[in-house]
């Protein structure tokens, strides 16, 4: 599991998260959602470690993060699947998904037929450059590159962009899935605060750089307040 | 001495342009009278230092005011050299501000020649092409043979200075000190106008857009600068002034020869901006003098440590000195000497303000 | 048919061919370089030439290194100084990105120009310095002369071949190193995607130093093999120069991000200056070349084998 505490990060004079605090349990997906700026992409950032908090800790599972380079949190068995997804258009679907199981920790064989079994899609297309996907096969490409590790923390920023919603439906239950059956930490950032809050069992409310609440799902889910005043949700 | 810089600087903010003049005239009169009390060999070293200067000023032009780097000035230097060289073979009677005129104007042509495809190009790949323009300007010698003399030096008539001087200095027309202490004067005074106009193109709107296009290009463009003509023009106005340099440093030297303009001396010219300090004025005539004298302390250098300069060290010890100063320059202290300068005194005035002596004073 | 080979357009041909493997290589190093690092690097020629000096220079001389008791000596022939002016090259790579280029990073375009433009001189008289101005003609197990056909000579030598095939067996390991190696996908990854690579766990760093490392060995090769000709290009200082810059325009052309362009660019460069040397003047070699870039930048920009980048803001 992952231990914030105390999580602060500053860009220049603006400080993009304060005074942090939250766990995310294994097999379980936390949610992290709150209105644009709120500082949820830094929050992740911060977790993979290519954004210095200027102070506060960050721990898996008995590991301390906090100064370690990105590659070496990766290799901790961090998957960060960033904005944008990130899959590298030059390359085939098959080099993407090699270049996530080079420093993962399984065989690339059994990890290939796990990703194609979990994403056929992917199979089909294994020999096409990722520059002509589809968005929502770029998104599975993406995660897929990130299991072929088979990491203990996936960090998932904002998934759903630009996904028609029965897409984001398929995604957000393989995610559910995933977490449950491999015991994943799963820490899903979402602007798409209703879908987030149906697949996580915990949600961290971000507003303005803080925490504004922490809860179960449900029950920020039901707080008609928490919506209006920090999701922008209105009946 | 702080109410006489607040003067001046108030002035400036009044009329700029006057100001430059009159500081112009200024110095350049005492920089005058000081050649009169120098030796020869001094004056001789200045006048090829000023040459050198009028070429760091384009160059600092283009690198402070644009963000290009070029490594072809050396070769526009040599384009201005052979235009003055073959000129005064045919007219020896041509005035020299005519002479120089040419010299501006062909360096100036060549340059949009090959500043054209700096319209398009970014920083590295133009300052590749002006390595390869640089490497080319020997054989381009070579296929105008005809009237170049191919790669044998090519001899200018010699300048006779003008006998008031010669009464002056109380030596004959055509003796040393009097021919190198004209040298000098003519070069002092043509600096002194490059400087002078570069002074005014930096601070110009031409100059200000172009160092909008440095900070930010995509800015710049929105600001309605055009980015081609901006990259264009200031490609132009450098190779223009070192074409002048090049012009009167055949003057001074009274020959040109290819080989003088390779691709070491457009190393050396970037190396002087540097050293001098990118976008600083004053760090080109700093870098001028630098030059002029780097072979007097290179004599020094070897005589201090018995090296000969036949030996292989002594040969390039240049090459290594000035190939180790753009290197450490660049990532010790990229501002360079005048902008160190500039950056230490500022940092002085943030920490002691000097108070007005007159606006300052209790309103009451 | 022996007419044909012994033919001047033939000769012509052959000898561009091998001249312009030359060019093509230093031209695939600086692509490797400006992949990775975005840095094009104006010393390439330089550390290909330091390189060579530091092997070459050992021709003809011996070692002999005590082991227990027992001399072994050590006579250095063409291969050994083959081997340690590559080794060299790749050393000197590796010590540049970490000493010269690693602070350079995110720093404003001219600055690494400036720095690589300094450590080009400074190398070309560290060299001069070391081991004098003087050509060194440097002999290869190969033989110079020329084949002849039905009484005719064909413009090709065994050692030209050599040279050849030397190119192609260099160019042929990197295409695959990057190809089909983990390392080469890293490598590639680092190059267009650092931050994403860094986040599936490549050392990026790492890569970049890698990459430097690789690109110096294919300049050392490239200036090994310049200079094995004997009395046509002997080692000198400013040897690599102008193959630098035909070979900074042939990458210029292929667009600098692709591999293959460059080396093909390279190649037709080296062919056009054997016909242009042979037919006009080698005075109009680097000026039919200049031409070249102007008249495809101002058509075609971005070069013309890349695609078109957009800039950011």
């Amino acid at each position: 599991m992952i231990r914030i505490a105390g999580l602060s990060v500053s860009y220049g004079a603006v400080q993009a998260l304060r005074d942090v605090t939250f766990d995310a349990p294994s097999g379980t997906v936390t949610a992290v959602i709150g209105a644009n700026g709120a500082g949820k992409t830094t929050l992740l950032r911060s977790i993979s470690g290519t954004v210095r908090p200027v102070a506060g800790e960050i721990d898996l599972d008995g590991t301390r993060l906090i100064g370690k380079r990105p590659e070496n949190i990766a290799r901790l068995g961090v998957g960060h699947v960033p904005e944008g997804r990130g899959v590298i258009e030059e390359f085939t679907v098959e080099e993407n998904l090699r270049l996530g199981a080079l420093h993962g920790k399984q065989k690339l064989q059994a990890g290939l037929d796990d990703q194609f079994d979990l994403f056929p899609v992917l199979g089909e297309r294994r020999r096409q450059a990722a520059g002509t996907l589809s968005g929502g096969e770029r998104q599975m490409l993406a995660m897929a590159r990130a299991l072929i590790a088979k990491p203990s923390v996936l960090l998932l920023d904002e998934p759903s962009l630009g996904l028609a919603p029965i897409v984001t439906a398929d995604l957000m239950r393989t995610i559910k899935e995933l977490c449950e059956d491999r015991k994943l930490t799963v820490i899903l950032v979402e602007q798409d605060a209703m879908s987030a809050l149906r697949v996580s069992e915990r949600a961290v409310v971000l507003h303005v750089g803080r925490v504004a609440a922490d809860d179960r799902s449900e029950v920020v889910a039901a707080d008609e307040n928490l919506k209006h005043y920090y999701l922008g949700m209105t009946q | 001495m702080s109410t006489f810089f607040f003067a001046v600087s108030d002035l400036r903010r009044a009329h700029p342009v006057l100001t430059r003049a009159t500081l112009t005239v200024l110095f350049t009169s005492i920089a005058l009278v000081i050649t009169y009390f120098l030796d020869s060999v001094t004056n001789f070293n200045l006048a090829t230092g000023a040459a050198y200067a009028v070429v760091i000023l384009g160059l600092s032009f283009l690198t402070g005011a644009s963000g290009q780097v070029s490594l072809g000035n050396g070769a526009f230097m040599g384009i201005g050299a052979y235009a003055v060289a073959i000129w005064s073979v045919h007219h020896a009677t041509t005035p020299i501000v005519a002479t120089l005129a040419l010299a501006t104007a062909v360096g100036a042509g060549v340059g949009l020649l090959i500043g054209l495809p700096a319209t398009r190009l970014r920083g590295p790949y133009l300052a590749g092409m002006t390595i390869a323009f640089a490497l080319a300007f020997e054989p381009l010698v070579s296929v105008f043979g005809t009237w170049t003399n191919g790669d044998a030096p090519i001899q200018t008539p010699l300048l006779s200075p003008p006998g008031w001087l010669a009464s002056l200095v109380g030596q004959p027309t055509s003796s040393l000190t009097t021919t190198n202490m004209w040298l000098a004067d003519i070069s002092i005074v043509v600096t002194g106008i490059a400087f002078f106009f570069m002074a005014n193109l930096f601070r110009s709107r031409t100059g200000r857009a172009m160092r909008l296009v440095r900070e930010n290009e995509v800015a710049a463009e929105l600001a309605g600068v055009s980015l081609p003509r901006a990259r264009v023009v200031a490609f132009m106005v450098s190779a223009a002034y070192a074409g002048l340099g090049g012009g009167l440093f055949t003057l001074v030297q009274g020959s040109a020869q290819s080989s003088t303009f390779n691709l070491a001396l457009s190393i050396t010219l970037l190396s002087l901006l540097v050293i001098g300090g990118i976008g600083t004025l004053s760090g080109a005539l700093i870098g001028g003098l630098v030059i002029a004298y780097s072979q007097n302390w290179i004599n020094w250098l070897e005589a201090q440590t018995g090296v000969s300069s036949t030996s292989g060290l002594g040969g390039n010890l240049k090459g290594i000195i000035f190939g180790l100063a753009l290197i450490l320059v660049m990532l010790l202290a990229p501002l360079g000497i005048a902008g160190t300068i500039r950056f230490v005194i500022l940092q002085q005035f943030k920490k002691h303000p000097i108070s007005r002596p007159s606006q300052t004073a209790d309103p009451q | 048919m022996d007419a044909f080979l012994t033919s001047r357009p033939i000769g012509d041909l052959l000898s561009g061919i091998v001249g312009g493997t030359v060019i093509g290589l230093v031209a695939l190093s600086l692509v490797l370089i400006w992949r990775a690092t975005h840095i094009l690097n104006f010393a390439q020629g330089a550390m290909a030439m330091f390189a060579t000096y530091i092997g070459m220079t050992r021709l003809q001389h011996r070692l002999t290194v005590n082991v227990i008791g027992i001399h072994f000596t050590v006579h250095f022939n063409y291969w050994w100084c083959v081997a340690i002016s590559i080794l060299a090259g790749l050393a000197i790579g590796g010590i540049t990105e970490r000493v010269l280029v690693r602070p350079l990073y995110g720093k404003p375009e001219i600055n690494p120009i400036v720095v690589m433009v300094g450590y080009l001189a400074l190398l070309e008289a560290l060299a001069g310095a070391i081991w004098g101005t003087i050509p060194i003609t440097i002999q290869t197990p190969f033989s110079f002369i020329d084949w002849q056909l039905g009484g005719k000579t064909v413009l090709l030598s065994p050692n030209d071949v050599y040279r050849v095939v030397a190119t192609l067996v260099v160019a042929i390991v990197i295409a695959l190193l990057f190809r089909f190696t983990n390392l080469g996908l890293q490598l590639r990854a680092s190059a267009v995607a650092p931050e994403v690579s860094r986040l599936l766990g490549v050392r990026v760093g790492r890569m970049l130093t890698i990459g430097w490392i690789l690109a110096s060995g294919v300049g050392a090769v490239a200036a090994v093999i310049l200079t094995s000709s004997s009395f046509q290009q002997p080692l000198q200082p400013p040897v690599m120069e102008a193959p630098f810059a035909i070979a900074f325009i042939a990458a210029a052309i292929g667009g600098l991000e692709s591999p293959t362009g460059a080396l093909v660019a390279g190649i037709a460069f080296g062919v056009m200056e054997q016909f242009v040397t042979d037919y006009l003047n080698s005075n109009y070699v680097l000026l039919i070349a200049l031409g070249a870039l102007i008249l495809v930048l101002m058509i075609r920009p971005q070069g013309l084998f890349s695609k078109r980048v957009v800039r950011r803001v």
